[in-house]
């Protein structure tokens, strides 16, 4: 029987614990002692105390994107702010235009919202990536037209952790006069984003992946000049009407305190997460048989996408059950589908269900990485040795 | 049942598996399935006047298919090959508890054994 606590928790992506410093803040907004009231309430004092902590979190969401803090919406999570910006362009600008280009590996956030648009006469391109899970603006120009109204592509993959030439797409989109929004749910915090150089006119963000909390994210909306967006959710006007709805002070605040910090330790982190991945792939990868999934450079830190030979993926995810990884990603594994995004990027169905996202972070030490090694080493032996035969390459390639 | 919650008997028979492995010498051998598409099951029978006197199995699939291949391995000894109604697919889905969306791998079990007891019939150890 394996307790919960002995399990090593390599499963960063789909979610982070709150950072103890990020929990006492939010702490202090919650009960009557503290900052309480309704960030609305302006006439009176508690009330005005609640809204300058919203602001002041606003201001370092804004530092870490390079925006102007009056460019920050805030939401539920990145899911709801990818809904606001492609519903809200599609449905503002259908008079100019109504098609729409992203790509196969996005989030279903955005592939989800991308079919209801379809459904509501608009027109979308779903780029299948090039350069080993990467999307590139060439791409994106053979794809743009005279009526397209936005182009989304994510910055990192929450599958594969491969970053795409945002810059150069933002430069693209901006020179065509095409609005570009960018999820970065996976990568804010985690990688410099400066959405003026980059080009970016919406961007989402979201607070539990950089060991915030879990229900609160924001979207970069760009004001100069102004972007139209149609909101989704209406009652008070709140968010300069974009997003109706009390604002939950202790959860703002709470994100903000996680982008500062995340802002403050990127390098120092990047450093760290780096060589634990480095440290787990020189581990993992001597098995033979073991696939990186996705571009060698161009990734995230913190995300190791493998997938491996001559075992069946659910007996694999079972057999590694003292570690807490994903297949796949968490938003696949429930229907135990192989990975749609693998699958775009060229992997069989077979390699595409055998393959595990291995996703460290901030808490994650050597001797877990070590201990993880030797669990993936043994159960992969042990799998390999029941099955019929075991086709193993030697291989390490990228796919 | 989430596809990741696994009855004991499963969870006990996918940790250590008993009768895996390959059998040397003069043995009937039954295959089904393909890894391709999931599951592959090999039997190992080696018999005495018809009656299975040792078996293994060996799989590629998942927990269930494993469990599974498991059971018909350690049932099969003492039987006779030629008689695999013991064999019930449905009956070993109600003792492993497995979902009624993976019965199909229990039918590729199933067919291993019907290829080996298929051999057997053109065998003659009989």
């Amino acid at each position: 029987m394996i307790c919960s606590s002995d399990i090593i928790y390599l499963d960063y992506a789909a979610t982070t614990p709150v950072d103890d410093r990020v929990a006492r803040l939010m702490c202090e907004c919650m009960t009557r002692e503290g900052v309480f009231a309704n960030p609305a309430s302006r006439s009176h004092q508690l009330g005005r105390d609640a809204q300058g902590r919203v602001e002041m979190a606003r201001h370092e969401i804004a530092s870490l994107l390079g925006a102007s803090h009056t460019e920050i919406i805030w939401t539920s999570g990145a899911t709801e702010s990818d809904n606001l910006a492609l519903k809200g362009v599609a449905h503002s600008l259908q008079d100019q235009g109504r098609h729409l280009i992203t790509s196969r590996t996005e989030h279903k956030a955005i592939l989800d919202t991308a079919g209801q648009l379809e459904r509501e006469g608009f027109e979308v391109s779903l780029l299948v990536p090039a350069d080993q899970g990467r999307v590139t603006a060439e791409q994106i120009a053979a794809e743009l037209r005279d009526d397209t109204i936005l182009v989304s592509i994510m910055h990192a993959n929450n599958e594969t952790g491969v970053v795409s030439d945002i810059g150069a797409i933002g430069q693209l989109c901006r020179e065509r006069g095409v609005l570009f929004h960018v999820d970065a749910a996976q990568s804010a915090g985690k990688l410099p984003i400066d959405v003026g150089e980059m080009c970016i006119d919406l961007l989402s963000v979201s607070g539990h992946k950089i060991y915030g909390p879990k229900g609160i994210g924001a979207l970069y909306v760009r004001s100069c000049p102004a972007t139209r967006l149609e909101p989704l959710i209406h009652g008070g006007g709140h968010e300069r009407g974009m997003r109706s709805g009390t604002l939950p002070t202790h959860q703002i605040v709470g994100m903000g305190e996680a982008f500062r910090l995340a802002g403050q330790q990127m390098e120092s982190e990047t450093y760290k997460l780096t060589g634990l991945r480095d440290r787990f792939w020189a581990g993992i990868s001597t098995l033979g048989g073991v696939l990186l999934n996705g571009h060698p450079d161009a990734r995230i830190p913190g995300i190791l996408n493998v997938s491996i030979e001559g075992v069946e993926g659910e007996s694999l995810l079972f057999a590694l059950r003292e570690l807490a990884v994903s297949s796949g990603s968490a938003c696949t594994s429930a229907s135990r589908e192989a990975s749609y995004v693998l699958r775009a990027l060229g992997r069989s169905d077979q390699l595409a269900q055998s393959s595990i996202r291995f996703s460290i972070g901030r808490y994650t030490t050597e001797g877990e990485i070590d201990r993880a090694i030797a669990i993936v080493a043994k159960q992969v032996h042990r799998l390999r040795g029941l099955a019929p035969k075991t086709p193993v390459t030697s291989g390490r390639e990228a796919g | 049942m989430d596809s990741l919650d696994y009855s004991q008997q499963v969870r006990d028979r996918f940790d250590r598996p008993a009768n895996a492995g390959r059998l040397l010498g003069p043995v009937i051998s039954g295959v089904a399935g393909e890894e391709g598409l999931g599951t592959r099951v090999e039997f190992d029978f080696r018999l005495r006047s018809g009656v299975v006197e040792e078996s293994a199995f060996r799989v590629y699939g998942c927990p269930h298919a494993i469990a599974a291949a498991s059971w018909v391995a350690e049932t099969a000894r003492g039987r006779r090959l030629d008689d695999t109604r013991w064999m019930d697919p449905l009956k070993l889905a109600g003792m492993l508890e497995v979902p009624e969306h993976k019965l199909g791998v229990l039918l590729v079990v199933q067919d291993a054994l019907e290829a080996a007891a298929g051999k057997f019939d053109e065998s003659e150890d009989r």
